[in-house]
């Protein structure tokens, strides 16, 4: 069959079986936008207010359902305005395949209009970029990027895709997703040793030894990284959690990756972690960590870190072990794979003295309670009654994300949306949108800093257009809450531009894109406005006005012993 | 410690660029660094050598594995490989001293390809530690310019 380049691209897509794309059209990529409304029906594209909305939503969409995002965008501005979703996306390892066009090949290189160095640009940011300028090649390319976005350790790849080439013809045949592996290119590649291809097998002796390690210890301690969620293995983890009968943290990323309710769950570790959690990571003789990264927010000082126990690494990536943490055993595999393995030969554990050790310091922050005003665990707490236990929770970042992964409880991968490795303020808004394209019967709420919000909060527009019942919470202290409690704590109370004194009124915003909010100040106003933001049937924002100075708790400083609480 | 990695790689654009920008991006250190084809016109093999401790040359063989591009990366040993790096160097000269560098070119199997009125354009190759030596002992003349390979290494 004879196709141009733009129709061969949405062929590919359905190969894929993508049914929905986020993105934003642009000279370049016109050619792809005409064809695309020959496959109405079959691939729906959300128009976002922006490149970068698109880019979150193509995330959260990802992190949501566990297939692989797609967000198409023009070339220059449009490619760069997509960068930062790209990094959000690599940093969580969440697979995701960007497409952008460029100009056309004899336009390249000569500083025409619009036209950059994309695949230059997005080159450290990706797994790999692809730039293509011949359609012959553009079919196996697809093929190639999108194995390569959710195989191995997943993450984004880049498409681009000359102007010429997409209305250009060339034949195109139907390959089924599963004989992809058997064609073109991938053939080749899936032949080699690739460590990001390929799942690691997973070597009986290493789990073996960790049995053995099992055994012999005394108080073992658990955490679960953003490689269990990822991995989709919540189930096997639970099951390794009881039969461990040992405490469990979870990292900003590893939200969901097990039952956030089970009384073996310690919550948080790291800056904001919990005492139980890092007091036990402290006192521990045996620390099991599986797909995380102790990244410099969890083992905040690697010398010092869970300086008593052996410690033992779990993930798919080889790269990731030793890399920031030197351990004692590891073991190379896929999540899921490796825990099954576990739970096949571990016997049930029993520790219950030190789970009592461990469950004498709090899990949880306890605020003050001083009469009705909101603080950030009732505005929490108020929430997690109201809205149904299964609901996806997207968030942006600041204050606002550490109360929320603090004070919800999250059950399955996808639960929790949040840019937990780049930080990404503005994230959560374009992920809700995302989660909710993806999950049409699972209720979305976005959890939002007055910041954060600020940054992209023309994506109402998108919210409002697809008639998408997200219920934005905006955590509004009038100030970039996070920054503020370090010039408290570190800077000497010098709150250097971070007041957010000024507007818009969130409510008139709300309005403006045609959708309702409301203010509240107390935790009357806020049942009442969730019991009819619930109700209306769309999009709905809820200013929840809280203190200028709510810090989140516990705190342990950047480099700090892991135990160094600061007071608060 | 020093790390030499032989690595194959796919023979085009802008993987010359994520191989070395993969060393910017993760702090590591490039010492030398030599690309050429293969009898394969589409695989290139470089060799890379760096300096770091056994943590970072760790790091950077898997991190090198990671490229979707890297077709095979092998780490060698200086006591189980050959190295070599070739030079091109231009060393001033005089009436004087011409004969005594003449004569240790020759003492080191260096080859001298021009002889210009005011130096000598002097082709050298050996282990890179020789030509560290070799241009230790030419500077004592007046080094005036000088082009290196970079090491090029193969197992034994």
């Amino acid at each position: 069959m004879r196709l141009t380049g733009a129709e061969i691209l949405m062929e590919c897509l359905l190969e894929q079986e993508v049914d929905t794309i986020f993105g934003y059209p642009g000279g370049t990529i016109l050619y792809v936008y005409d064809a695309l409304v020959k496959y109405k029906g079959r691939i729906h594209h959300y128009l976002t207010a922006h490149e970068q909305g698109a880019s979150h939503a193509a995330d959260g969409y990802a992190r949501s359902t566990g297939k692989v995002g797609v967000a198409f965008s023009t070339s220059g501005p449009g490619a760069t305005n997509l960068t930062t979703g790209v990094a959000t996306a690599y940093m969580d390892s969440s697979p995701v395949v960007f497409i952008s066009c460029n100009v056309a090949e004899s336009l390249i290189g000569k500083d025409s209009f619009q036209e950059v160095d994309s695949t230059g640009v997005m080159l450290p940011i990706t797994k790999c970029t692809f730039q293509i300028s011949d359609v012959n090649k553009l079919a196996d390319t697809v093929r190639r990027a999108f194995a390569i976005a959710r195989s191995g350790r997943p993450g984004p790849v880049f498409i681009d895709i000359l102007k010429n080439v997409t209305a250009e013809t060339a034949e195109y045949e139907f390959v089924p997703k599963s004989e992809h592996k058997k064609s073109g290119m991938l053939d080749a590649l899936y032949n080699r040793n690739m460590a990001d291809l390929h799942k690691p097998s997973v070597d009986e002796e290493d789990i073996d030894k960790l049995i053995e390690m099992i055994g012999e210890s005394e108080k073992p301690m658990l955490i679960c990284g953003g490689g269990v969620v990822r991995g989709r293995a919540h189930k096997e983890y639970n099951e390794f959690l009881n039969l461990m009968d040992a405490p469990s943290a979870i990292t900003v990323m590893g939200g969901g990756g097990m039952n956030g309710r089970n009384p073996l769950a310690t919550g948080m570790i790291g800056m904001h972690g919990s005492q139980a959690s890092n007091i036990a990571v402290n006192e521990c003789d045996l620390l099991i960590a599986v797909g995380c990264r102790f990244s410099d927010r969890v083992a905040l000082d690697p010398e010092s870190f869970a300086s008593q126990a052996k410690i033992v690494h779990i993930d798919i990536d080889r790269s990731e072990i030793n890399k920031n943490i030197a351990t004692d055993h590891h073991i190379v595999g896929d999540a899921k794979e490796v825990l099954r393995m576990l739970n096949s030969r571990l016997s049930q554990q029993d520790h219950t003295e030190w789970k009592k050790f461990v469950f004498s310091y709090p899990t949880e922050t306890i605020y003050d309670e001083g009469g009705d005003t909101l603080n950030p665990k009732q505005v929490c707490d108020t929430i997690a009654r109201m809205v149904p236990d299964d609901t996806i929770v997207a968030t942006d970042v600041g204050q606002h994300q550490m109360w929320a992964i603090q004070h919800f409880h999250f059950d399955y991968p996808g639960q929790l949306l949040t840019s937990g490795g780049f930080g990404t303020m503005g994230f959560g808004l374009g992920a809700a949108i995302g989660a909710k394209a993806g999950n049409p019967d699972k209720a979305v709420i976005h959890i939002a800093g007055d910041g954060s919000f600020r940054m992209n909060c023309n994506e109402l527009a998108t919210v409002q257009h697809y008639g998408l019942p997200i219920i934005t919470f905006v955590f509004d202290n009038q100030t970039l809450g996070m920054v503020r409690q370090w010039q408290n704590l570190i800077y000497k109370k010098n709150f250097s531009e971070t007041n957010m004194d000024r507007g818009p009124d969130f409510v008139k915003l709300a309005d403006a894109y045609g959708l309702r909010g409301r203010r509240v100040t107390n935790q009357k106003e806020l049942a009442e406005a969730i019991e009819e933001a619930m109700s209306c049937g769309e999009g709905y924002v809820i200013d929840c006005m809280i203190d200028i100075d709510e810090m989140v708790r516990p705190m342990v400083g950047g480099g700090s012993h892991i135990t160094d609480f600061m007071k608060l | 410690m020093k790390g030499i990695f032989s690595v194959l790689v796919e023979n085009k654009d802008g993987v010359l660029s994520a191989v070395s920008g993969l060393f910017a991006r993760r702090g590591f250190n490039i010492d030398t660094l030599a690309v050429g084809e293969t009898d394969n016109r589409e695989i290139s093999s470089m060799t890379i050598t760096s300096t770091g401790d056994q943590r970072t040359i760790d790091q950077i063989e898997k991190q090198l594995n990671k490229n979707v591009d890297v077709i095979k990366v092998r780490r060698l040993s200086d006591t189980k490989s050959v190295c070599l790096e070739m030079m091109l160097i231009k060393v001033a000269y005089n009436l004087s001293n011409r004969t005594p560098l003449i004569e240790f070119c020759q003492l080191m199997g260096a080859k001298v390809m021009k002889v210009a009125p005011k130096y000598l354009l002097i082709e050298y190759h050996a282990e890179p530690e020789n030509v560290e030596d070799f241009i230790k002992v030419m500077k004592g003349y007046g080094i005036i310019e000088i082009q290196r390979t970079g090491t090029i290494a193969m197992e034994k």
